[in-house]
């Protein structure tokens, strides 16, 4: 994989100096400061509502810490992860588009050094911003609630970034097969929305990285660990995924 | 032998080499070869198929049928050292616009695995070179002309054994495009440098040989020297005193053999022929039997412009 250090040190700075810094750490972060907040508030809320329907009476159990993880994960499945879909759409397509990959490529910068620095600068940036979001998010639950059980959020939020990670292989695969980033993201929200529902399927989410979707949720509620299935296919999913990302991009002329 | 050619003379050599995008054969059985130092102009109508060409060797696509070899080895199997000795610029290049000039130097450079103290001295003399030295704004902010520059510093990062530029001249103002056939002159003999363009005084002015390619095929390759010589030799100019006299003369000419077509303009005929030592011969002979006054008599100068109206037609697709 030649060009790889020089292409991943390019791929760093760009996160760090253009709008790419801000948008998934940011609503990391976001959601971090937000998601306990909002579970507190939560109760009142509806109380409020309640009174201005007479006769309507709702018993609502106190707040906890595990309200606020719950939403924060709530947060990571549906708003982050739509993100990622539409930033990773662009990730291969964009510099095609732009001209930039044509003069990247034309130097001893392999075809799978390109693919490869694309799919782990994403995964880093998730993994770093992951860290954070889900410190703040322990933080300010500690200051609001009395922060127990933070270890099932850490647990919680490893299964959603195996995912994750796999979402990003996924759209940077999608990116090197289509031309316009367009196309790319409909397929993206395509492969999000079908994992969605096949996940309700017992058997493909004991036995596939499906199974991560309910993992993420099931964690914050039970002690008990899903079976080494969703884990191990995610893994497997994520390296041939690669490959095929990697093949595509080769067979693609510029 | 990995693609490797016993023969390792020529820089380029494309030998029947085909491209089709659907019903659209943009090449056609291209042959060509480049000889190594050499300065080498790819003329052609816009859509003729340089950049197609350009495309296929510098491995962004591939051909359809036949081969291209640059610097000894075929482009579909051409390694990272092989890469690592050539130059390429498109024709429009482009650039993270977040990057400075040198910033972007600096990862190119990077990428061929150029040293410190190496990179840092060309990137400084590149910069010099392309007037970007005193730049500092981000490449996003910068016209075409400069970013057509900052493209031909960073093909030049790797001290290139092959330099091929798309179009190099076509976004910069007068002043620019005088700097970079410069430029491009001052390589010769030391890197060979190819580039196609539709701009014809640049070819006449910098390059020792040409191709001409019209619709996928080459038309001719040879010196300009040669070519323009060999097109003078089928060009005489008559110029008598008196008009009557040219039409006279010219009515006198239309039954010679040797005539390919002739064009009178007052007192002066043009004459284009298939047998030059023939019709040196006749005309004065035709002149003396119309009883006109001679007044010029000569091989006219041929223009590599005229060379290249003639070969593809002068007339727009």
């Amino acid at each position: 994989m030649t060009g790889f250090g020089a292409f991943l040190r390019k791929e760093l700075t760009e996160i760090r100096r253009t709008w790419r810094i801000w948008v998934i750490p940011g609503m990391l972060v976001f959601f971090g400061i937000t998601s306990p907040i909002i579970a507190a508030l939560t109760p009142a809320l509806v109380r409020s509502m309640a009174t201005s329907q007479p006769g309507l009476v709702i018993q609502i159990p106190p707040p906890t810490a595990r309200d606020a993880y719950g939403q924060f994960i709530k947060s990571l499945d549906q708003l982050v992860l739509i993100a990622i879909i539409i930033t990773g759409a662009s990730v291969v397509s964009g510099e095609r588009s732009s001209g930039t990959a044509i003069l990247a490529l034309t130097k001893p910068l392999s075809r799978a050094a390109f693919v490869v620095t694309k799919i782990l600068s994403q995964t880093m940036l998730l993994v770093v911003a992951t860290t954070l979001g889900t410190a703040v998010c322990l933080a300010v639950t500690a200051v609001v609630f009395d922060g127990a059980g933070g270890a099932r959020l850490v647990t919680a939020v490893a299964y959603w970034l195996l995912y994750a990670v796999l979402l990003i292989v996924v759209m940077t695969l999608l990116s090197a097969a289509f031309q316009s980033r367009g196309a790319a993201a409909g397929a993206g929200l395509g492969f999000y929305f079908l994992t969605l529902l096949l996940s309700a399927w017992g058997p493909a989410a004991r036995h596939s990285f499906l199974g991560l979707v309910l993992a993420t949720q099931r964690a914050l509620v039970f002690e008990s660990q899903p079976s080494g299935w969703p884990i191990a296919t995610a893994v497997v999913a994520i390296v041939l995924g690669a490959v095929l990302a990697v093949k595509i991009f080769e067979r693609r002329e510029l | 032998m990995t693609g490797v050619r016993s023969d390792e003379t020529a820089a380029i050599e494309l030998r029947g080499l085909s491209k089709r995008f659907g019903e659209t054969l943009a090449l056609d059985r291209v042959d060509l070869v480049v000889p190594p130092g050499a300065v080498f102009g790819f003329l052609g109508r816009n859509g003729a198929g340089k950049t197609t060409a350009l495309r296929i060797l510098s491995g962004l696509a591939r051909p359809t049928a036949g081969t291209a070899h640059v610097l000894g080895h075929d482009v579909e199997r051409a390694t990272d050292a092989v890469r690592a000795r050539i130059g390429f610029l498109p024709d429009v290049p482009g650039f993270y616009p977040w990057m400075t000039a040198r910033e972007y130097l600096e990862f190119a450079g990077r990428l061929f695995g150029l040293d410190s103290a190496t990179l840092d001295a060309r990137a400084t003399a590149l910069l010099e070179m392309a007037g970007l030295a005193a730049v500092t704004t981000r490449v996003g902010g910068f016209s075409r002309g400069m970013k057509q520059r900052l493209g031909i510093a960073q093909a030049l990062i790797n001290a290139p054994s092959l330099l091929m530029l798309d179009e190099p001249t076509s976004a910069l103002d007068p002043i620019g495009r005088r700097e970079v056939l410069e430029m491009v002159a001052s390589l010769r003999g030391r890197t060979t440098v190819f580039f196609s363009t539709h701009i014809l005084a640049d070819v006449e002015r910098v390059c020792d040989a040409v191709a001409i390619l019209e619709r996928g095929r080459v038309v001719v390759s040879a010196g300009i020297g040669e070519l323009t010589a060999r097109a003078s030799a089928n060009r005489l100019v008559v110029e008598v005193e008196d008009d009557a006299g040219a039409v006279a003369l010219s009515d006198a000419l239309a039954r010679g053999v040797w005539l390919r077509s002739i064009e009178a303009n007052g007192r002066t005929l043009r004459l284009a022929v298939s047998d030059l030592p023939t019709a040196q011969r006749e005309i004065p002979v035709a002149i003396g039997a119309a009883g006109v006054a001679l007044r010029r008599f000569e091989i006219e100068e041929t223009s590599l412009e005229d060379v290249f109206v003639e070969l593809v037609g002068g007339s727009t697709q």
